[in-house]
C-alpha cells in the first residue's frame, strides 16, 4: 500500500499571543511542530503499512523550515517526504492549499490512501482534507476514530456524528481524515531518527509540479483575512454568595426565580 | 454574478433536524438586510422536514428528494448541492459546523471553486461582503474573513451560536429544483447507529451541572447525578474528566467538547481556562463553585460560591425539591 500522510507543521499549542498594540501575532521565537493530529495520521500510516506492506510518504507544503517536522516524521519510522516549497506558494487559503497538495500527490503517483488530520490546531479549519479529496475525485471518510483494513482494496471506517455513528466502506485509492481518539503516536527511537537522516527529503517547487499560477498562493486564494485581533471577554457581573453552604443556596434559588 | 439569496443548509440524522440549521435561518434573516433567506433540504421522500423547516420563516425552500439521502456519502451529498447551486450561484451559503457540515462543505467549496470559513462564531454583512468571524489558535485569536470576488461566500457556524427563532408572518414558497443523485459507486455508509448511552445530548440540555479537576470524586459524581436528576439537567465535564470511567468525550464541555447553552449552568471545581471558557459563553446563567477565590472561572459567572463542591452539592440536593 502507498500511503500519503499530509502534514503541517503548526506553533506549540498555547503559545501564540496577540501583541495588543499592532494586532499582529507575536510568533518569534515559538517552535514548530508536527500538527499533533497529523501524527495520528502518521501512526495509523504506519500501522497499515505493517499490515499491508508498502510505503508511507509524507507531504507538506511549506516553507523550507517544515523539513523540522518532515524529518520528526521520518523519525517515527515513515520511509520518505516530500516538501513544496516556494515564494509563490505563500499566503495560500484551503482552497490553494487543497490544491497544491492534491497535484502532488497525483505527481507522486499510484497513490492507494491519502491521510490527513481532522484540522490543524493553528487554522481550526479542516477543510484541507475534504477538498484534496474533490480535486482527486476519491472518496473520503472525515474525522475517522477506527480504521480497518478489509481486504487489499477496502477499508471499514467509524466516523462518529452529532447522535449517530456511522460504519463507512470505501474501496481504495481514498482520503481519510483522523481523529486523535484513533491511535497514540508512538515516540521516536534513538535507532528510527538515526536513520531518519539517512531518509530523503524530496523538494518541489511550483514549476517541478506544473502548477497554475491563478490557482496557487495568494492568487488562488479566494478568501482574505481582513483582521486579526484578541477574543473579547465578556465578562459578567458576579455576585458573590455567603460563604454558609445553605446560606448561599438559599439566596441563590431565590435570585434564580 | 450572484441571485442575492442567503442559503442555509438544512443537516438531518434521520428526521432529525440539526438544531443548527434552525438557528442558521433566524441568523440569515437577522442580517439579510432585504436578502432573500432560502433553505436548502437534501431528503429523503418520508422525512418532509420541510414542515418543520418552514415554521422558522425562510423566503423559500429547496427541497431535494431521494430516498438513498438516508445514508448519502459526503460526496453524494455534495455532488447534488453543487448541482443546484452552480446554476443558481448563492450569494451566501451557511453551513453548521458540525461534523457533516465540516466534512460536505469543505468538498462542495471545492467543486464551487470558491472561498469557505470554517467554525465561524459570528457573521455580518458590510456593504456586498458578508464578514466572517473566525477564531484560531485554540479560540484564543479571532480573525475577519471576507470572500471579495468569487460566489458564494462560505462559512461554517458554530453550533448553539445563535438562538432559533420561530417566524409564523412570513410566507414559505416549497420549489424542487431538478437534480439527479448520483451515486457513489467507491464508497458506501455501511450502518448509522445512535451512539449509546448519549440518547440526550448535553449542547441541547436546559440545565447542566459540570464537574471539572477540583470537584471529581465518587462521591461528588454521585451527587451531581442526583441533582441534575432533580433538576432535569445533565452532567457534564471539563476535559481532564474525559480519562475517568464514568465520562467520555461526549460529556466534554468546551473548544474541543460540546458548545454548550443551557438556561442554567453549575461549574464545580472548574479553572475556567479559555478552552473550556468557550464551550460556556452561550449559558444564560452561569453559578460556580471554586475553594479559590481568585478562580478565572468567576469572571465568566452571574454568582460565585468560594467554597467546597461536596459542601454545596449537599446543600443544593437540600434545598431543591
Ligand atoms: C487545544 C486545547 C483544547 C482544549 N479543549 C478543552 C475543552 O474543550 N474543554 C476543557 O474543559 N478543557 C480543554 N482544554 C484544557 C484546558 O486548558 C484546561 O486544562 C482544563 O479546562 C482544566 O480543567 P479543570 O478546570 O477541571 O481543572 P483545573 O484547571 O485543574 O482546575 C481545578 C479547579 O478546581 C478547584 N478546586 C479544587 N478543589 C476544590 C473543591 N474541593 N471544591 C471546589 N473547587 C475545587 C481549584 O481551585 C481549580 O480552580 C484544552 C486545552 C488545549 C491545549
Ligand atoms: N500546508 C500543509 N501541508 C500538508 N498538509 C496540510 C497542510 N495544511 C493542512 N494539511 C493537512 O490537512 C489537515 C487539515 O488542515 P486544515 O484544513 O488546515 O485544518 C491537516 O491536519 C494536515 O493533515
Amino acid at each position: 500500500m502507498k500511503i500519503v500522510v499530509g502534514i503541517k507543521q503548526v506553533p506549540q499549542a498555547d503559545s501564540v499571543k496577540i501583541d495588543p498594540q499592532t494586532n499582529n501575532l507575536i510568533r518569534s521565537g515559538i517552535q514548530g511542530v508536527i500538527n499533533p493530529f497529523d501524527k495520528n495520521a502518521i501512526e495509523a500510516a504506519l500501522r497499515l503499512r505493517a499490515q499491508a506492506g508498502g510505503e508511507v510518504i509524507l507531504l507538506s507544503m511549506g516553507p523550507d523550515s517544515y523539513v523540522t517536522s518532515l524529518r520528526d516524521g521520518l523519525a517515527m519510522d515513515a520511509d520518505q517526504a516530500v516538501l513544496v516549497s516556494s515564494r509563490a506558494l505563500g499566503g495560500a487559503d484551503t482552497l490553494a492549499t487543497g490544491y497544491t497538495l492534491a497535484k502532488a500527490i497525483e505527481a507522486i503517483g499510484d497513490v492507494d490512501l491519502v491521510l490527513l488530520g481532522r484540522q490543524s490546531v493553528d487554522a481550526d479549519t479542516g477543510q484541507v482534507g475534504p477538498i484534496v479529496a474533490a480535486y482527486l475525485g476519491l472518496p473520503q471518510v472525515t474525522f475517522a476514530e477506527s480504521i480497518s483494513l478489509e481486504s487489499a482494496n477496502t477499508i471499514i471506517a467509524k466516523r462518529q456524528l452529532d447522535t449517530v455513528i456511522q460504519d463507512i466502506k470505501v474501496t481504495t485509492p481514498a482520503v481519510i481524515t483522523v481523529r486523535s481518539e484513533l491511535n497514540r503516536p508512538r515516540y521516536e527511537t534513538p535507532v528510527n531518527i538515526k536513520q531518519s537522516f539517512d531518509k530523503a527529503v524530496t523538494v518541489w517547487s511550483e514549476t517541478d509540479l506544473n502548477l497554475d499560477p491563478e490557482q496557487i498562493g495568494q492568487a488562488g486564494s479566494p478568501t482574505k483575512v481582513t483582521s486579526v485581533y484578541a477574543p473579547e471577554k465578556k465578562g459578567r457581573q458576579t455576585t458573590t454568595l455567603p460563604t454558609d453552604p445553605t446560606q448561599a443556596v438559599v439566596e441563590l434559588l431565590n435570585k434564580l426565580n | 454574478m450572484d441571485n442575492n439569496e442567503i442559503w442555509v443548509y438544512v443537516e438531518l440524522s434521520g428526521s432529525r433536524i440539526e438544531p443548527t440549521s434552525l438557528q442558521l435561518i433566524t441568523k440569515a434573516k437577522a442580517i439579510a438586510d432585504g436578502r432573500p433567506v432560502v433553505a436548502v433540504i437534501p431528503e429523503a421522500t418520508t422525512v418532509q422536514a420541510e414542515t418543520i423547516v418552514s415554521q422558522y420563516g425562510p423566503d423559500k425552500i429547496e427541497i431535494l428528494v431521494d430516498d438513498r439521502f438516508a445514508e448519502a456519502t459526503d460526496e453524494e451529498v455534495s455532488d447534488a448541492l453543487f448541482q443546484v447551486m452552480d446554476k443558481q450561484r448563492p450569494n451566501t451559503l451557511l453551513f453548521p459546523a458540525t461534523i457533516l457540515g465540516r466534512s460536505i462543505a469543505p468538498r462542495l467549496q471545492a467543486k464551487l471553486q470558491t472561498g469557505l470559513t470554517g467554525d465561524c462564531l459570528d457573521i455580518y454583512f458590510k456593504d456586498t461582503l458578508l464578514v466572517q468571524v473566525k477564531p484560531t489558535y485554540g479560540d484564543n485569536i479571532m480573525c475577519d474573513i471576507v470572500c471579495p470576488d468569487r460566489r458564494p461566500q462560505m462559512a461554517t457556524v458554530r453550533p448553539n451560536t445563535f438562538r432559533a427563532v420561530q417566524d409564523s408572518s412570513a410566507t414559505t414558497k416549497i420549489e424542487k429544483p431538478i437534480f439527479e443523485f448520483h451515486k457513489e459507486e467507491a464508497a458506501s455508509i455501511l450502518s448509522t447507529k445512535p451512539i449509546i448511552n448519549s440518547s440526550a445530548n448535553i449542547s441541547d440540555a436546559k440545565t447542566v451541572i459540570a464537574l471539572g479537576r477540583g470537584a471529581y470524586s465518587e462521591k461528588n459524581v454521585k451527587l451531581a447525578n442526583q441533582l441534575a436528576a432533580k433538576l432535569g439537567g445533565m452532567v457534564g465535564v471539563s476535559r481532564p474528566l474525559t480519562d475517568k470511567p464514568e465520562f467520555g468525550h461526549d460529556d466534554q464541555i468546551g473548544q474541543s467538547g460540546n458548545t454548550i447553552a443551557p438556561d442554567l449552568l453549575i461549574n464545580l471545581g472548574i479553572s475556567g481556562a479559555v478552552q473550556y471558557a468557550v464551550g460556556i459563553k452561550n449559558a444564560k446563567k452561569v453559578v460556580s463553585v471554586n475553594t479559590d477565590k481568585d478562580a478565572p472561572i468567576f469572571a465568566q459567572s452571574d454568582f460565585a460560591y468560594v467554597g467546597d463542591a461536596t459542601e454545596f452539592l449537599t446543600a443544593m440536593l437540600g434545598q431543591v425539591r
